[in-house]
């Protein structure tokens, strides 16, 4: 069974589940940043004319929250609650997505590593994947992924 | 630059609260007629109208003026999301002070309510890309890099929440009035939202319009000779521009700092700087936002925001009271109108006729606003 993103065009999904996935981003062909998701006028000098390239999959954490009430002031909506932050790049973004974990598993400037996770089968029989980040532990230790 | 020779000729709002009965276009009408009515006029010398909105939908802009008339004037809708009110009121003040017209009318309206039942539409919240992080989870990543860098507690945003609630309760048009005094401790205990943001820090989701009416400083002097006349001196609008860091996916609020190069662009324009405000209304949807705006409006150093709340500065009766119709937790957000409630109580204290929650002797006043996308905007007003 096949692997499908969510959503088309902001992370690879490795044939080999093992392997971590990458970030499709750009990097200005003038002046070097590089930018996630995709785009093609640089937004730092207006060159136009980035390059694809894949970023990650690690970075560290620039601040994070746990949100209890997700859907907070609408009323007829009951969704469990979950972690999001903001991770910086290596090579520069600052990247909003989910986290993996409870609130007392984040600290400010810990590394993450981004992972995949299996969301819902569509109608072909494939298995929809979301990007998410996970505090990064000693290898093997992150394959949890469980929703609190 | 500097707006000349434009003035506030009239305000008028519905109270911001849930009005399932009433349509959109009926709550434009009754805030409309107020500020008519305040103005001393009817459609008929209102030569432009900028009307804001931010609920998806096509037209209802140009429908709901008709509520007021069928004058052929020509309206504009505008949307920037929840700086749209300030947006508006901004064309309005700018359509007088170019020339352009002699009269010109700001008027937004808003269902929050609606929109909340609606939203979900999309998914669970979760199991999206792009709408994963909804504004409480977006302030509270400000909260806890505040918190980290600057060893902000929970209470400081309690303190901001409760004094707004209690600058709500004198204020017959604040959507929550308390009849008690909210504590720091009442704010820490209501339901955790996202972390550290807790219900009582957050503004309401509510309905309501308003509108402001804009006419030649001339005009308003001949028409209005017995009242203090309160005039838009700048306002300052800008979108993000690019810094390390910028993130594109998902929700975006600007860079905070995004509020330090809008207000330094106001007061220049104004040629007057924070030390000439007598108050400040801010976009204080999440009670964190306004410990930073403390310090990104220039009213003190960054980091000292807190000491500058310990000391009362910016309740009613200190030095630079910031929000004193409630702000956004207490008077109420319901999206477009809220810009011109801000004008609306702009107005109300530099007229001096703010009641209870006067602040003595107002001369000046600052209204901000930060929509998502991202943009920005400062306002300052003043009077003779």
């Amino acid at each position: 069974m096949a692997r499908v993103a969510i959503e088309e065009g902001y992370f690879t999904v490795p044939d080999d589940p093992a392997e971590a996935p990458r970030l499709l981003g750009s990097r200005c062909g003038a002046c070097g940043e590089h930018f996630f998701p995709r785009r093609q006028v640089c937004a730092r000098c207006l060159h136009d004319g980035c390059d694809d390239v894949e970023l990650g999959p690690t970075g560290r954490l620039w601040t994070w929250t746990y949100v209890h009430v997700p859907l907070f002031a609408k009323k007829n909506a009951k969704v469990s609650a979950y972690g999001v932050g903001q991770v910086d790049l290596p090579e520069g973004p600052r990247v909003q997505a989910l986290l993996v974990g409870g609130p007392d598993d984040f600290e400010i400037g810990m590394e993450m590593v981004l992972d995949l996770e299996t969301l819902r089968t569509d109608d072909d029989g494939n298995d929809v994947v979301i990007m998410r980040f996970s505090p990064h532990r000693a290898a093997g230790a992150h394959e949890g992924g469980e929703r609190p | 630059m500097r707006i000349e020779g434009a003035a506030v000729a009239g305000i008028g709002m519905v109270r911001f609260d849930r009005y399932p009965d009433r349509s959109g276009a009926h709550l434009a009408r009754d805030a409309g007629l107020l500020a008519l009515r305040d103005a001393g006029i009817t459609l008929a010398e209102v030569d432009e109208a900028f009307v804001g909105y931010i609920q998806p939908a096509a037209m209802i802009g140009i429908k709901a003026m008709k509520e007021l008339g069928l004058t052929g004037l020509p309206v504009t809708h505008i949307e920037n999301a929840s700086a749209t009110g300030l947006v508006a009121f901004r064309e309005a003040a700018w359509a007088v002070a170019s020339g352009r017209a002699e009269v010109a009318m700001a008027i937004a309206f808003d269902k929050m309510t609606d929109m909340a039942r609606n939203a979900p539409s999309r998914g669970t919240g979760r199991d999206q890309l792009d709408s994963t992080i909804l504004p409480a989870a977006y302030f509270a990543l400000w909260a806890q890099r505040r918190m980290h860098d600057h060893g902000t507690r929970p209470e400081h945003f309690a303190a901001i929440a409760a004094k707004n609630w209690n600058h709500g309760a004198l204020n017959p048009l604040s959507h929550r009035r308390p009849d008690h005094t909210v504590t720091v401790e009442e704010v820490l205990a209501s339901q955790l939202v996202a972390e550290p943001l807790t219900a009582m820090m957050a503004c309401p989701a509510d309905d309501g319009a308003a509108c402001a009416i804009v006419a030649s400083t001339d005009w308003v002097r001949r028409h209005q000779p017995d009242r203090r006349v309160v005039r838009p001196v700048a306002s300052a609008l800008q979108s993000e521009a690019y810094s390390p860091g910028h993130t594109f996916l998902g929700p975006v609020v600007g860079p905070a700092t995004m509020t330090r190069t809008t207000a330094l662009q106001a007061y220049e324009e104004a040629g007057l700087g924070p030390d000439d405000m007598d108050l400040a209304l801010c976009h204080d949807a999440f009670a964190n936002e306004e410990l930073e705006y403390y310090e990104l409006l220039g009213f003190c150093g960054e980091g000292e925001g807190e000491r500058l709340l310990d000391a009362g500065d910016t309740a009613l009766g200190g030095r630079i009271p910031f929000n004193t119709d409630g702000g956004l937790i207490a008077r109420g957000h319901p999206g477009g109108p809220t810009g011109l409630a801000m004008v609306h109580e702009v107005v109300t204290q530099l007229r001096g006729e703010a009641g209870d929650r006067q602040v003595h002797g107002a001369r000046r006043g600052l209204a901000h606003l930060v929509g998502g996308g991202s943009v920005c905007t400062v306002n300052l007003f003043e009077t003779d």
